[in-house]
This record gives C-alpha cells, structure tokens and sequence, in this order.
C-alpha cells in the first residue's frame, strides 16, 4: 500500500514546502469553522470581560471604563439579589422535580409494548415546543378565567390566582417547567435503564429478589452516569431559565418572578446598559460552570463508590 | 405462578453484587407485581397523562370556539359552537403572517443546517484523521463551547455583529446561530468519524482524489446517520430559537420567525382567547408533525448528544 503511484514521487520532495502543500488541505478544511467560532465565541467570550467594566449602551460604539461599578450594582441592587434567588429556586427544585418525576416515569415505562411507547411519546412532547410557547399556553390555562380555574370552579373551588399572587406565581413557573422538561430526562433515564444487561434481572429474579429491589440494587447504581448527566443538564440549563418566565408571567407580579436572564436581557435592551448586562453574563457564566463542575465531580465521586462496592 | 420459570445459568449473576439465595416461591420477581402496585402504577400514570394531554387538547378545542364558549365551557365543544372562523382570521391576520414566519423560520432552519454542515464536516474530519497536539487543541477549542451559554455571549455578539454591520440582519443571524450549533455538531460528527477505518481514506487518495474532494466524495457519505441526528437536533433549536432571533434580527428589521411572531402577536391581545389558541395551535402544528414524524430520530440523536456529551 505505501509503494502507490500517487505517494512515491511525493515522498522524494521531503522539504519544508512540502510540509506545508501536506497541511493545506487541513488549513482550508479547518479555517473557515475555526474563524466563524472565534468571531461568534472567543471574541465574544473576552468582550463580555471587557464590556462589563463598561457603560456601553448597545447603540453607539463609544463608551467608557466604569470599573467594577456594574458588579457593585448587579450585587447591591435588591431587584437582582431577588431575581438570583429566584433562579436558585427554579434551578434547584426543577433539578429535583424533573429528574424525580422523569426517574419515576421511566421506571413505571420500561417496559417494552405499545402503551409504554405510547406513553413515552405523550410525556416527551413537550421537548419539540419552544419555551415560549409552553409558557403563552399555561398562561391561557391558568389565567382567573382560564381552563384549570375553570375546571376548579366546575368541582366547587373558588378562582386560584395562579399568576398573580407572588407566591403562586414562582409555583406555576416550577410547575410549567417541570411539565415540559421531565420527558427530556425520562428519555435519557430510559436509554440508561434499556442499556441494562437483561441477565442482570433474570439473576435478580433467581435470586428472589423483588421488583423495587431490582430497581434499587441494580437499576440506579448501573444508571448512575445517565444520572449525572441528566443532573448537569437540568441545573445548567434552569439556570438560564427565561423564555417559559417572559410568556407566563412576564417576571410579575411586582418583579417577584424576575429570573436572572431576565434581568440580564431587561437590563441590555429595554434598559440600554449592556455593561451591566455583560457584568451578570460573567458572574451567571462563573456560576454556571462552578456549578457544572462541582455536580460532575461530587458525582464522579458516587459513580466511583458505586463501583467499588 | 412462580418464579421457576425463569432458569438463567449462575453465569449471569456474576456481574451483579447480588448474592445468590435459594429460589422462593412466591409472588416475587418475575411474577405480576402485586395488586396495589399495579393500581398505583396505573394512577400514577393516568394523572401525568391526563396533565401532559389537557393544554394540548385545551388549545386545539378552543381554537374553534367563541370567546364566551370558551370562559364558560373551557374543556367542551359542541357541533354548535364550533366555527373555523377565528383559525381562518388567525391565518390571514394581518398583525402576524403566519404564512411568512413559517416560510423565514423554515428558511433560517435549512440555512443554518447547510453552513453548520459545511463548516463543521471538514474540521471534524481534520481534527478525527488528525495524531497532533494542535488537533486536539482544535477539538479542545470547540468542545469548550458546550460549556457557554448562548445568553452570555449574546450582548458582546451584539457588540461583534454591529462591528461587522450585520447587526439586525439575516447574514448575521444566521452566522450566530451557525456558529451556537458548531460545538456540539463537530463533537458527534469527529466522535463519528474516529470509527471509520482509514482504508476509506487511503482509497480514495488510490483514486488520485486531492484530500478535500476525497473527504466530500468518498468520506462525506458514509456520515449520513450522523448527519441526520445533527439535522434533526439543529432544526428544533433553530424552530424553537425565541432570545437571538428577537436580540439580533429585532423588531426593526421586520423579519419574523414564528416564536418572535407569537411574541409579538400575542403579547397584545392575551386576553383575547379567540386570538391566543388559534395563534398557538398555528405555532405549534409544524413542531408536532415534525415530532410525530422524526420522533425516533428526536429521542436517538438526544440520547447520542447527551451521553456523549
């Protein structure tokens, strides 16, 4: 094979020049990626630094230095400290909620057959609507005059204030997220649970061991990667949670449902200080990937154990 | 029934940490699970159907109805308060052209699975054949994207695509979103690669075939699987996409994609139900045939994306 027409009199011509003709083709296959990346990430990524000690207001090129005033404001400002808790909330019940439920559901629909199929395809739609979307749909149904008040009403419950009572309000956005993201992580829990030798089971069952028991001593410490990862990705992307918020409840009543995206963009464009939206783009991105990495390696940790055992 | 019936040899129970214990009689392991735990799986399931099913159904009746029928009977029709008449003032709105936001939004989708394709397909390929420490760097570059949130790049991309007056244009939009979709596309992509042999290479270089037509005729083909999954990830992100259309196109450029086009419509007449379900049914119709149609493919390529993420 190395004798060939096409590369014994190439490899005469050892010289730099021809180095160079061998690596082009991977220059000219490579360039235009590596040029878009950096112009939409890497350049992005340092500007975000740079602009958050700016008072840039997205409109002109011209701005000037302010120092670290926008991380002051971002961590003085009582609308944003509220907006971080908020998201904290979201990000933290959502995990639990939708890896809970999901883990659940996909137990319950393992099985193979044609209602379990089914039943999968009824909890996982939701995944191919945009948040947005989700979110102008459970606000018709949870409106004072929309279906679910309705239906309360029809069984003899007064009108709930879904939507316009504080605390009411955060739940519906916990709810609604949790309605539309579950089947994400019941469809990673199910590949999870089907890539589980069959023989596993078979001795189990031998061995008398119950159906929980299975689930228990077999099941979850074998899905313990899926369950990392459906962890990382819930909490990182709950973080970022806005487009459900913007359509449901708009960040009302009174800022009570503000997310820290919200701010981040309200702040940028309705507000025209994108150098204090740069600011909390850095610390979310500093948060993001603290977190990112500190579930993956306190994870790593538990699948280890569950492999030494 | 007893659990004899299932005779797996001793072999396979040497995986599991199980010790093995004399088979008991009774209604154990692979037996029907006992009554109450049927019951309770059967609640379970009926209650999250019943709340996966009622907006959907909720939406669908409702875009037929009046506005009275609709606060008095939300979960009812009847052949005498049905009426097309408000799907029909929906489609030929003149507030939001449905029409035109399926045509751009599905434009934007082709547009960037083309450019995501070109670009990425190449670099993968480079960085898969590719033995150095600059290839993996390369890859190192591009994974890296996977751990950045869209929102923060966002305000500097603004600052970027202004620089280059692209801003509040398509070109623009198309080259952010391309390059949003360049991480994980040429991670799965050179992952895909790695496990086509190298005699393909070699063949085709036989051929007289210069690396880059090689890689395009002989190469490019066989990623077909790869190239569907990333297709049907990329189309439902780009669908779905609401933040960067409504930031980088913006309302002044006039263009609207169907979540920027609901927002728009529906933000002004949200208590107007015979305005909101039809709008909705109207969005979501595209996203749920394409769903029903791929949903084998939706659930394969997220699965691929997640674990080897």
């Amino acid at each position: 094979m190395t004798e060939t027409p096409a590369t014994a009199p190439a490899a005469r011509r050892l010289g730099a020049a021809h180095r160079v003709r061998r690596a082009l083709p991977g220059f000219i296959m490579s360039a235009p990626a590596v040029i878009v990346f950096i112009a939409m990430f890497v350049i992005p990524m340092i500007l975000a630094g740079v602009l958050s000690f700016t008072n840039w207001n997205g409109y002109s090129l011209r701005f000037t230095f302010i120092g670290w005033d926008n991380y002051l404001h971002a961590f003085r400002n009582p609308r944003s400290i509220q907006a971080a808790v908020f998201t904290g909330v979201i990000a933290i019940a959502g995990t639990i909620l939708c890896n809970g439920v999901g883990l659940a559901i996909a137990a319950l629909i393992s099985g193979s057959g044609r209602a379990n199929t089914l039943l999968r395809t009824v909890f996982f739609y939701p995944y191919v609507i945009s948040g947005l979307i989700i979110g102008f749909l459970w606000s018709a149904m949870l409106a004072p005059q929309g279906a679910v008040n309705g239906i309360l009403g029809a069984v003899g419950l007064g009108p709930l204030p879904f939507l316009t009572d504080p605390t009411f309000a955060k739940a519906s956005i916990i709810f609604t997220i949790v309605w539309s993201h579950f089947g994400f992580n019941m469809i990673l829990f199910l590949a999870g649970i089907k890539s589980v030798p069959a023989e596993y089971y078979e001795a189990a069952t031998v061995d008398g061991a119950g159906r929980w028991e299975q689930f228990r001593s077999i099941t979850f410490p074998l899905i313990a990667p899926v369950f990392t990862v459906n962890l990382v990705l819930t909490l990182v992307g709950l973080l970022k949670a806005y487009d459900v918020v913007l359509a449901l409840t708009d960040g009302g009543p009174a800022g009570s449902t503000q997310t820290i995206v919200y701010q981040i963009l309200k702040d940028s464009f309705a507000r025209s200080a994108l150098g204090l939206g740069a600011a909390q783009s850095v610390v979310l991105l500093i948060v993001t990937a603290a977190v990112g990495l500190a579930v993956t390696l306190v994870r790593r940790r538990a699948e280890q154990k569950v492999v030494d055992d | 029934m007893s659990t004899t019936t299932s005779l797996t040899p001793a072999v396979g129970a040497e995986g599991t940490r199980l010790r093995r214990r004399p088979a008991r009689s009774g209604a154990t392991g692979r037996t029907r699970a006992p009554l109450i735990a049927r019951l309770a799986r059967w609640v379970v399931l009926t209650v999250v159907t019943v709340a996966m099913v009622v907006p959907l159904y909720t939406m669908v009746i409702n875009a037929f109805k009046p506005q009275k029928e609709i606060i008095e009977n939300p979960l009812l029709i009847t052949p005498q308060s049905f009426t097309p008449e408000f799907l029909w003032q929906a489609i030929t709105s003149s507030k939001f052209n449905v029409i035109a936001a399926y045509g751009i939004t599905l434009l934007f989708v082709v547009l960037v699975n083309v450019c995501c394709i070109l670009l990425s397909a190449p670099v993968a390929y480079v960085i898969a054949r590719g033995r150095s420490k600059w290839h993996m760097g390369l890859l190192l570059l591009f994974v890296s994207g996977l751990f950045i949130p869209g929102q923060v790049t966002l305000i500097p991309v603004v600052f970027v695509l202004r620089v280059l007056g692209l801003i509040n244009t398509i070109p623009g939009f198309i080259l952010f979103e391309t390059a949003a979709t360049l991480p994980v596309t040429i991670f799965l992509f050179s992952a895909y690669l790695r496990s086509v042999p190298r005699d393909i290479d070699e063949a085709a270089a036989l051929d007289g075939a210069g690396r880059i037509r090689a890689f395009w005729s002989c190469i490019f083909p066989i990623m077909r699987p790869v190239v569907a999954t990333i297709v049907v990830l990329n189309s439902i992100g780009v669908w779905n996409d609401f933040v960067s259309p409504q930031i980088i196109l913006g309302p002044s450029s006039g263009i609207y994609t169907v979540t920027t086009g609901v927002y728009a419509a529906v933000g002004q007449f949200s208590t107007d139900y015979t305005q909101v379900f039809p709008t909705l049914l109207l969005a979501i119709a595209p996203a749920m045939v394409f769903f029903i149609i791929m949903q084998k493919h939706i659930i394969g390529g997220l699965v691929a994306g997640a674990t080897k993420g």
